[in-house]
């Protein structure tokens, strides 16, 4: 279990003006911004639950991570992760997380990932047998057979990162905050990291936090997102209920040809490209549009979705930046 | 159980730095090769002072070589065991990865250093040996055990005084990131330790003796293998390096505390 009341983490700053002048006169006296990188958050996550955390660059994402992580040191407020204060690093508390970056590494570059999880399952003091327990799952899971004994360095992208989630698990841990673990890798490890994540979750009841550029990770995988923007909480609960509150319009999409007075009236034109035409629709005149285009001669491969969610996350961030909440905070469910 | 702990995760990783020299074999010999070639290059200088006289600041030519034997060893301890887990530190922690070694569960600066070892630095160490051996032929004696068992106490002394140095020198690195210089310079300086520091005057000779005690690491520990050195100087020798093993351990929390507080 997670909580968080009021975190707030602030970084002193040397602020220095462009040009030399200036960078001499910064050595005698330094003047000092104060950057509020997480400014007063609040959340609960349960055991087991798998929880989204979004927002732009530089919201304060990471941050809250590794405070959550006991990395960093709260400026103000209270956290409790797997009943202990993280800034303590206590032991017992250490064996019970991880954090994964996935701009991070912890595989040594020059031995094979069996190396590195030999020196981590010796760190964390895990049992012989247990060990071998858990590496046996997790090869099968992460299909890491032929990985384990290459040299790291000869390991493609996505290969590595699945090294590193095995390093980072070997513990089993039962708290995972994961940052940016599908990064830079392509579509079909994306998906492959991201079912281990769900199958890991379900198997250990673990709580999963993900930090993803990637809103299909997302999609697939959190029921509920927490987004924050400016150090901020602007949304916290169901990911249908946010998409629904944002952008409450669906999207008709269709092959084939339309006369572009008769879309003006269908709805919103959103995008043309070569045959396909994607419609915005709002839902309660969905039955009597689709009924429309199915009279239509020529028109056939019609498909009803949700707005993408990186369209929804658009619109919520510059909606926040007109309005201070734009979206009412939910809570825990 | 907790020594047993951090006995087995020494093992660990000795056995990890181990493999990786063996990914390298070609350095194992190169490296072997320098520093034979490098030990021999430093009595040099030693042979060519001692050619027309018998004795330099009140040593003699074969306490002067135990001396140069002691560095040797030390030298080798200090770049075997000690300096390449420093220098992996300060990497880590430019490249932000050393936030993973905070997420271990056991301590930060036990793992940091144990991080990195150069299994073929023995061979320093093996030929400092040789030419300890070698100096006590040439005074046509052997060290007592008595003798022998205070030189290795002085020995684990002076190990405990670099790696405090080199320690604080880690430590400065959360703050100025950018050490490489500082632990040149440091390198530098310990390369005065090939010397005995009766060799040094006035102000060096206070600065080698307590604030980077070079003494400490070779000058003494011969004398106590000479059997030249009196039991207060001893026992000081061993205060100072608790006092300097104390320091470095401050530092080293002070600028944990410093990173976890500040860093982003």
């Amino acid at each position: 279990m997670i909580e968080v009341r009021d975190l707030k983490k602030h970084f002193k700053v040397h602020k220095r003006p462009p040009g030399l002048a200036a960078a001499l006169r910064s050595v005698v006296r330094r003047t000092y911004d104060t950057v509020k990188a997480v400014d007063g958050v609040s959340f609960r996550i349960e055991r087991g639950e798998r929880v989204g955390f979004l927002g732009p660059n530089g919201a304060g994402k990471t941050t809250t991570l590794k405070v959550l992580a006991g990395l960093l040191h709260p400026t103000a407020g209270e956290v409790t992760v797997a009943a202990h204060r993280p800034q303590k690093r206590a032991a017992a508390f250490l064996r019970q997380i991880t954090l994964v970056m996935g701009q991070k590494q912890q595989l040594i570059w020059d031995l094979p990932p069996a190396d590195t999880w030999t020196l981590n399952g010796a760190v964390f003091g895990v049992a012989a047998a247990e060990y071998a327990k858990t590496l046996a799952e997790l090869t099968e899971l992460l299909d890491l057979k032929e990985l384990a004994q290459k040299p790291t360095r000869q390991l493609s992208l996505g290969e590595r990162m699945k090294c590193e989630l095995a390093a980072a698990l070997l513990h089993r841990p039962t708290t995972l905050f994961l940052d940016e673990p599908t990064i830079g890798l392509d579509v079909a490890m994306q998906v492959t990291i991201r079912e281990f994540i769900r199958e890991y979750n379900q198997r250990h009841d673990a709580t999963v936090m993900l930090t993803s550029h990637y809103m299909d990770d997302v999609v697939a995988l959190c029921p509920r997102v927490i987004v924050i923007d400016g150090g901020r909480l602007i949304h916290d609960g169901d990911l249908r209920a946010l998409v629904k509150a944002m952008m409450p319009d669906k999207r008709v999409s269709f092959s084939g040809a339309v006369a572009a007075e008769v879309l003006d009236r269908l709805g919103r034109l959103v995008s043309r490209d070569g045959a396909r035409t994607t419609l915005e629709v709002a839902e309660h005149r969905l039955r009597e549009v689709i009924g429309h285009l199915l009279g239509v001669d020529g028109i056939g491969d019609l498909a009803i979705e949700d707005p993408p969610l990186e369209d929804v996350m658009r619109k919520l961030f510059k909606d926040k930046t007109a309005a201070p909440t734009p979206v009412e905070s939910q809570g825990a469910t | 159980m907790r020594f047993g702990y951090y006995l087995r995760l020494l093992a660990v990783s000795m056995r990890t730095s181990l493999l990786t020299a063996m990914q390298y074999r070609a350095d194992f010999i190169i490296e072997g090769f320098m520093s034979l070639a490098w030990t021999a290059l430093a009595l040099f200088p030693l042979l060519v002072l001692y050619g027309d006289r018998t004795t330099v600041a009140g040593w003699g030519f074969a306490p002067a070589l135990v001396v140069m034997g002691l560095f040797t060893i030390m030298r080798g301890v200090l770049e075997g065991a000690i300096n390449p887990s420093l220098i992996a530190v300060v990497e880590r922690i430019r490249t932000g990865s050393f936030d993973y070694t905070l997420l271990k569960p056991a301590d930060a600066q036990f793992l940091v250093s144990t991080a990195r070892f150069a299994p073929w630095r023995i061979i320093d160490v093996l030929a400092g040996v040789a030419i300890v051996v070698y100096a006590f032929r040439e005074l046509g004696r052997a060290p007592g055990p008595a003798e022998l068992g205070a030189a290795l106490v002085l020995c684990a002394a002076a190990v405990a005084v670099m790696y405090s140095l080199w320690i604080l020198i880690v430590a400065a690195a959360f703050w100025v990131v950018r050490m490489d210089n500082l632990s040149f310079l440091l390198g530098a300086v310990f390369d005065a330790a090939r010397w005995p520091i009766h060799v040094f005057r006035g102000v060096w000779r206070i600065i080698f003796t307590f604030v980077v005690p070079l003494a400490l690491m070779t000058s003494y520990p011969a004398m106590a293998l000479l059997g030249d050195l009196s039991v207060p100087t001893a026992a000081a020798c061993l205060g100072g390096a608790a006092v300097f093993f104390v320091i470095a351990r401050t530092v080293w929390s002070l600028a944990i505390r410093s990173y976890t507080s500040a860093s982003s």
